[in-house]
């Protein structure tokens, strides 16, 4: 009976000593002891956590020109970020200052001790990850949105494919659409968007949806354009220092926590109207049991990874870098080759060349092709024949190539779906019209000419003809060369296309575009080399004719 | 498509577009002009030199495609500093100075035919120069279509903003159609008098 109690009593011990340290798991009290402890060392303060509590500002770098999120009114800062601040400063119960900082000087200015934490739409990125302690859990999750008129039906990237969308440069997401064969129409600064689909430059437009989030909230915009869909989620961070910070991230962990499970970030956010879906379902994740430790920062099933944006190098991109330094050295010219440095920019710009190169030779043989089938057609006995390539011959004539294109482009999008080999095929068959049907022309005046001068029939006055009109061939072959480029509106993966997808998310857009400029005037010069063989050629016949 | 969203909402957009059209052509040809014509003179009465050289810079111009100049320009110039003064143009001006290459090498080709002419003492040949840079504008027109790739708000991105909200590929043929019309006809009509002029001025010249 003793041995029962005493079991008894030993069992009661242990449950009370389990509950208690449940209790000390909490991350309510992890925090407490944390906020105590950083008191004690106000004699020697050496966390940043520690000089805070002992009397020093809680100095923390806000945007100020980021609607909804961050904006400064007078001096008084206003929107998500700085009430989040503010509510950690009252909690700490210490003073707050407030410091303007922008996505270049972020960083920087933590890494200067010149602010001691960062709330300023900063997304977790593993490349950042190095340079920064972010705070677990997120305080917010951006994600790209794709935004366009209500009228125009988006569902998917299926829908996307071969539309231009308006982006900023440098997004984070431009590779994202690029892999899926949108065309970019790139702008500087993503403050013109919503300008830009207003007056109807975009029809599309890719951004942060925080950033539309304030634009969303003026009712002319929303009744006239809604999110399509959003992809590339990346979670928003606080940042500190990551050295002498290792308490004051420990105690914004944990009050991030407490937050997400308790409603306050998304009582904020209700503040500021802003989207709510990503804290609503962090409240859910934040109250579960497993979750809501003392170590739950830490636990993998309960925080988000960092969003990973490292293009894989290419195995030569150290030398291209060395190359690089070596020609800024000794030239004094700063050039850039991204389209070298990394596996998916490479690949785009291998594929752009070998696509401008089959473009080309494409649409040059089929100005040829086509330029016998007109000529052929508009000098036949037959009226029906001659009126049918007339009224052919006038429409391309009266179409800018820019439109003949996007009507190629059209007709390949309705019978097929889309792939590059397409939209190079639509772009050969429009350039290929357009150029051999004025060629064409060319060379049924010269059988016209040569009727009227008598003598030959069929054939031989046909190749007679060709040689007279060879000048005109010429040129329309060499205009049908020098209009490769164009197709790239279309979504004709070629050098243009394909360097613009890569400058979208990289840097060096100055060497890049010299050298689509270089490429594209040396080919159509060996074209025109090669046309003043051609034309040799043909009035060889001419004169044998 | 509704023939009253065709009268009443797409015609007037286009047209207030092709008005753009028009500005950047008449920019491009004058600037070609101004550039095109002391090439010209230099190759007809340079030395040995200054013709290789007009030559060298004719053939450049001839052979640079209208839209990557357009992408250069839109993305290198717009970072560079004459003087201190930033050399970042317009969307407009951008197309127009693209256009510029092709603009200068026809007006030097022609021009070198003209001032040929004019030696022999053909006055009314050397004014054929005026029918061939009409035929010039015209291509220049039907080029500045380039613009819609920069968001330039002309013809082109007007019938390409209007038919991307079209569901089905007749509707979009109707506003593709609309817009060959529109700048077919001052296409055509450019065409019939530069066609006008060129026998008024052959049939005075045999008379003379």
């Amino acid at each position: 009976m003793r041995l029962l109690w005493g079991r008894m009593v030993l069992a009661f011990a242990g449950l009370l000593a389990t509950l208690a340290a449940a209790r000390a798991e909490t991350p309510d009290e992890a925090l407490e002891a944390l906020l105590k402890e950083a008191r004690q060392q106000c004699a020697q303060p050496s966390d940043r956590l520690e000089k805070i509590l002992c009397g020093k500002p809680m100095r923390v770098g806000v945007r100020d020109y980021y609607p909804l999120f961050g904006m400064r009114e007078g001096t008084t800062h206003v929107g998500y970020e700085p009430d989040i601040a503010r509510t950690i400063a009252q909690r700490l119960g210490v003073e707050i200052e407030f410091t303007r900082v922008n996505a270049a000087t972020r960083i920087p200015m933590l890494g200067e001790d010149r602010i001691d934490l960062v709330l300023a739409t900063m997304g977790h990125t593993t490349q950042r990850d190095g340079q920064v302690r972010f705070i677990r859990p997120h305080y917010y999750q951006s994600e790209t949105a794709l935004v366009g008129p209500k009228a125009l039906r988006i569902g998917d990237w299926n829908d996307v494919a071969t539309r231009t969308i308006c982006v900023a440069v440098g997004n984070v997401s431009n590779a994202q659409m690029v892999s899926h064969n949108t065309r970019l129409m790139l702008f500087d600064e993503a403050g013109v968007l919503p300008d830009r689909l207003k007056d109807e430059t975009c029809t599309l437009a890719a951004q942060d949806d925080s950033f539309f989030a304030f634009y969303f909230t003026d009712p002319a915009f929303a009744n006239r354009f809604e999110q399509k869909f959003g992809f590339a989620q990346v979670p928003w961070g606080m940042g500190v220092a990551r050295t002498g910070s290792d308490k004051l991230a420990r105690a914004l962990d944990l009050l991030s926590q407490i937050y997400h499970r308790d409603g306050t970030f998304l009582q904020i956010a209700l503040k500021h109207r802003i989207r709510t879906v990503f804290l609503e379902d962090q409240q859910r994740v934040w109250q579960r049991p497993d979750c809501n430790t003392a170590q739950g920062s830490t636990n993998t099933a309960c925080v988000l990874p960092p969003l990973n944006l490292e293009l894989k190098p290419t195995s030569f991109a150290g030398s291209v870098n060395a190359f690089e330094d070596w020609i800024e050295k000794r030239f004094g010219v700063d050039i850039t080759l991204p389209m070298l440095k990394t596996e998916s920019a490479f690949s785009l710009f291998l594929n752009g060349m070998a696509n401008s190169l089959i473009l080309i030779a494409g649409a040059l043989t089929a100005t040829f092709v086509f330029a016998i089938v007109f000529g052929f057609s508009l000098g036949s006995d037959s009226r029906l024949v001659r009126w049918l390539a007339w009224g052919i011959t006038m429409t391309l004539q009266s179409s800018p190539i820019v439109l003949t294109l996007v009507i190629a482009a059209a007709f390949a999008h309705a019978l097929l779906p889309y792939s590059a080999s397409v939209a190079l095929a639509a772009s050969i068959l429009a350039l290929g019209l357009t150029n051999g049907s004025n060629a064409g022309q060319a060379v049924s005046e010269a059988v016209i000419s040569l009727h009227h001068e008598g003598g030959e029939k069929g054939m031989p006055l046909f190749v007679h003809a060709l040689g007279r009109s060879a000048t005109s061939i010429v040129a329309f072959l060499v205009n049908a060369a020098k209009g490769t480029p164009a197709a790239s509106f279309i979504g004709a993966p070629e050098l243009l296309g394909a360097l613009t997808d890569v400058s979208s998310f990289s840097s060096g857009r100055a060497t890049i575009y010299c050298l689509v400029l270089i490429f594209y005037t040396i080919v159509v010069m060996i074209v025109v080399w090669a046309c003043g063989w051609l034309r040799a050629w043909l009035e060889g016949r001419q004169v044998a004719a | 498509m509704k023939l009253a969203d065709i009268w009443g909402d797409y015609v007037p957009a286009l047209l207030a577009g092709m008005v753009t059209n028009f500005e950047i052509s008449i920019i491009a040809l004058l600037l070609g002009l101004v550039i095109g014509f002391p090439f010209a003179a230099l190759r007809f009465y340079g030395g040995r030199l200054s013709i290789a050289f007009s030559a060298t810079v004719i053939s450049l111009m001839r052979a640079a495609p209208t839209f990557v100049v357009m992408f250069f320009l839109l993305n290198v110039l717009r970072d560079v500093s004459v003087f201190g003064v930033k050399l970042a143009m317009s969307g407009v001006m951008t197309v127009a100075v693209s256009l510029v290459p092709y603009s200068a090498a026809y007006t030097a080709d022609a021009g070198v035919e003209a001032l040929r002419q004019w030696q022999r003492g053909s006055h009314l040949g050397a004014l054929l120069f005026l029918p061939n840079i009409t035929r010039a504008f015209f291509v220049i027109v039907m080029a500045s279509g380039a613009a819609a790739a920069i968001g330039v708000p002309e013809g082109i991105s007007v019938m390409v903003r209007e038919s991307a909200l079209l569901p089905t590929l007749g509707d979009r043929l109707v506003v593709f159609a609309v817009g060959i019309v529109l700048f077919g006809v001052p296409l055509q009509l450019g065409l019939a008098l530069m066609r006008y002029l060129q026998r008024a001025l052959g049939r005075r010249m045999v008379a003379s």
